[in-house]
């Protein structure tokens, strides 16, 4: 466990020493605050029109803060890959890879250390996002419930990029190619999507599953299902156990 | 201390150490010597647990490195050809990231940081980003990230290269007093290096071990036959046969296809009066006659190099 901590130490200060961690945070909070204006305005209007026709109000989680956090993970989708992308790549092409695979620790520790400090930085991203959704509490009476379960269900998907990102830099030595591969495989998957509203029920069903940000969809609306926990907790698991293989199998091809 | 049996070492269909089986005792200095492309870097990663053989086995301290490779790298220091440092991170934290990865106490991990500095003497650059240091400092830094949990065992690829002469003899310094308590592998393609600080030599070359021994040993070795330059101007006949008949010469070859010959005698025994006196009673002309002193160097070359590449100059950097 001590090992797993300096090694993802030993992470965040390298993001945090470098500009690399203040880009992104300021990167992540214009998009995220562009969208968050774009759908208060559009939501505030409806809600004017609404309340001048003399309905009820509307519910701000389900017509404001479920979308708002959809489109987060659109966001993430591309910053994330520009925070895995170094992992192992750039230990790689720098020769400190020698370093920790000559220390006396296991493949798993040195993993779980990256997993760990990329997934703080990306805690760090989705902190800033708190402000926002915290000036909703001020001015408005938002379900907290929801809320809770979307930052929950915002980070266990960001895991599984993560994962797939280190997997994906754990092939390379260059940082780029694992920016465009790992990019265009959460692309994919994020499609996947759209495609599994134009194929058969069955079909349906299946790429549902498949697909990562689906299982966003019940977070963000305050329900907690095993199925999706499930489904992520495998995702990431798997996603590092490949790492781990991967590394190891560098290891015998030299 | 450090026992290696029929290691071998192939990248797909390269073979880059071919069944090489070498002992290192506690507290001995080993030179690894070879030219580029010899194999050093692929054994020294073997020892350090960076990759595993492809046969044979490896114990550093103990324990083989394949079955039990954690108790071998908390044995061992490692500085690989290129320092593996951070280039964001300031001396003092990489140093401190090292000491907790290798297993150093918590409460002793800035004591040990601290120590260690000084005996590298990199104290002074404790704030420097490691990107930002001089390629001596740089060196200095990979040493002392080698050396911060007490090793048994120091494996250490190329300590000196590219460094100037004033630090390469620092280096040496420091690492002559790491001896004794540490055990030590060191790698090199230059020679000085060897017979400057190791107590015993393994010369490598295409992967396989060319000769075990001390430096002092591997020149008397190949001088134990002391050997003479001569050129005789023999009026066309054959002064091969009539050199090979001197007592106490044991075998005659030409030297440079110019007429010169290399005479190859017995140790300590002096051919010159007799090869003098033989050549002249058959009115021969004795054009040339001087001893041929092997050095270290071309000890070295001709134990390492085969007759296409025979020609290469002898330097002070043979491959660089
Ligand atoms: N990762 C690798 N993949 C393929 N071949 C390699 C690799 N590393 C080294 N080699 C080859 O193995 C041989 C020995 O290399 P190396 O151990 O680095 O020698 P040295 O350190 O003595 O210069 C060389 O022919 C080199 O090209
Ligand atoms: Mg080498």
């Amino acid at each position: 466990m001590r090992n797993v901590m300096a090694i993802a130490q030993k992470e965040i200060k390298a993001y945090f020493d470098s500009p690399i961690a203040y880009v992104f945070i300021g990167f992540f909070a214009l998009l995220f605050g562009y969208f968050f204006v774009a759908l208060l305005s559009a939501f505030t209007t409806q809600s004017m029109q609404m309340m001048m026709q003399g309905g009820g109000s509307m519910n701000v989680n389900q017509q404001l803060i479920s979308p708002l956090f959809l489109n987060t993970s659109v966001i993430i989708l591309f910053v994330l890959p520009s925070i895995t992308m170094r992992t192992y790549a750039e230990e790689k092409r720098s020769g400190t890879i020698e370093l920790l695979l000559t220390s006396p620790l296991t493949d798993v520790e040195i993993i779980l250390g990256k997993f760990f400090g990329a997934m703080t930085l990306y805690a760090a991203l989705l902190a800033v996002t708190l402000i926002h959704i915290g000036t909703l509490f001020i001015f408005g009476k938002p379900e907290i419930w929801p809320v809770v379960t979307s930052y929950l269900g915002l980070l266990l998907m960001g895991g599984c990029f993560v994962s797939l990102g280190l997997l994906i830099s754990s092939l390379t030595k260059n940082q780029i190619v694992a920016a465009m591969v790992t990019f265009a495989v959460f692309l994919l998957l994020w499609v996947i999507d759209w495609i599994s509203q134009f194929t058969g029920p069955t079909t349906q069903q299946v790429l549902m599953y498949v697909s990562i940000t689906q299982h966003l969809d019940d977070f963000t609306r305050g329900v907690l299902d095993t199925k999706h926990l499930v489904y992520y907790a495998s995702f990431i698991g798997f996603g590092l156990f490949l790492t781990t293989r991967s590394v190891d199998s560098e290891r015998w091809r030299g | 201390m450090i026992e290696v049996q029929h290691l071998s070492k192939r990248y797909g269909p390269v073979t880059a150490v071919n069944d090489v089986s070498f002992r290192v005792e506690k507290g001995e200095i080993l030179g690894f010597l070879g030219p580029n492309g010899a194999g050093k870097t692929s054994t020294m990663r073997v020892l350090t647990g960076y990759m595993p053989p492809t046969e044979g086995t490896a114990i550093v301290a103990g324990y083989d490195v394949l079955e039990q490779p954690l108790e071998a790298k908390r044995r061992t220091g490692y500085l690989p050809e290129t320092p593996p440092l951070y280039p964001d991170m300031r001396v003092r934290d990489y140093l401190t990231f090292v000491a907790k990865i290798k297993g150093v106490p918590r409460n002793q991990v800035k004591a040990r940081v601290d120590v260690t500095m000084e005996k590298t003497r990199v104290a002074d650059m404790a704030r420097r980003q490691c990107g930002a240091l001089s390629k001596g400092y740089r060196q200095r830094v990979g040493l002392a990230q080698a050396l911060l949990h007490d090793p048994d065992v120091l494996i250490l690829d190329e300590p000196t290269a590219g460094l100037d002469p004033k630090q390469i003899i620092e280096t040496r310094q420091l690492i002559k007093e790491l001896a004794g308590s540490h055990t030590i592998i060191l790698s090199t393609h230059i020679l000085p290096e060897v017979s400057q600080t190791c107590q015993r030599v393994v010369i490598i070359n295409k992967g396989r071990v060319v000769a075990v021994d001390t430096p002092d040993n591997l020149t008397a070795k190949l001088r134990g036959s002391e050997a003479m330059y001569v050129q005789v101007d023999a009026q066309g006949a054959d002064a091969t046969q009539v050199i090979q008949q001197v007592p106490g010469v044991m075998s005659v070859r030409s030297a440079d296809g110019q007429g010169g010959l290399e005479v190859a005698s017995e140790a300590g025994r002096d051919i010159r009066r007799g090869l003098a006196a033989a050549v002249v009673t058959r009115g021969w002309g004795l054009l040339e006659l001087r001893p041929m002193r092997m050095s270290l160097e071309e000890v070295f070359l001709q134990l390492t190099t085969d007759d296409t590449a025979a020609a290469a100059p002898a330097g002070e950097d043979l491959h660089a």
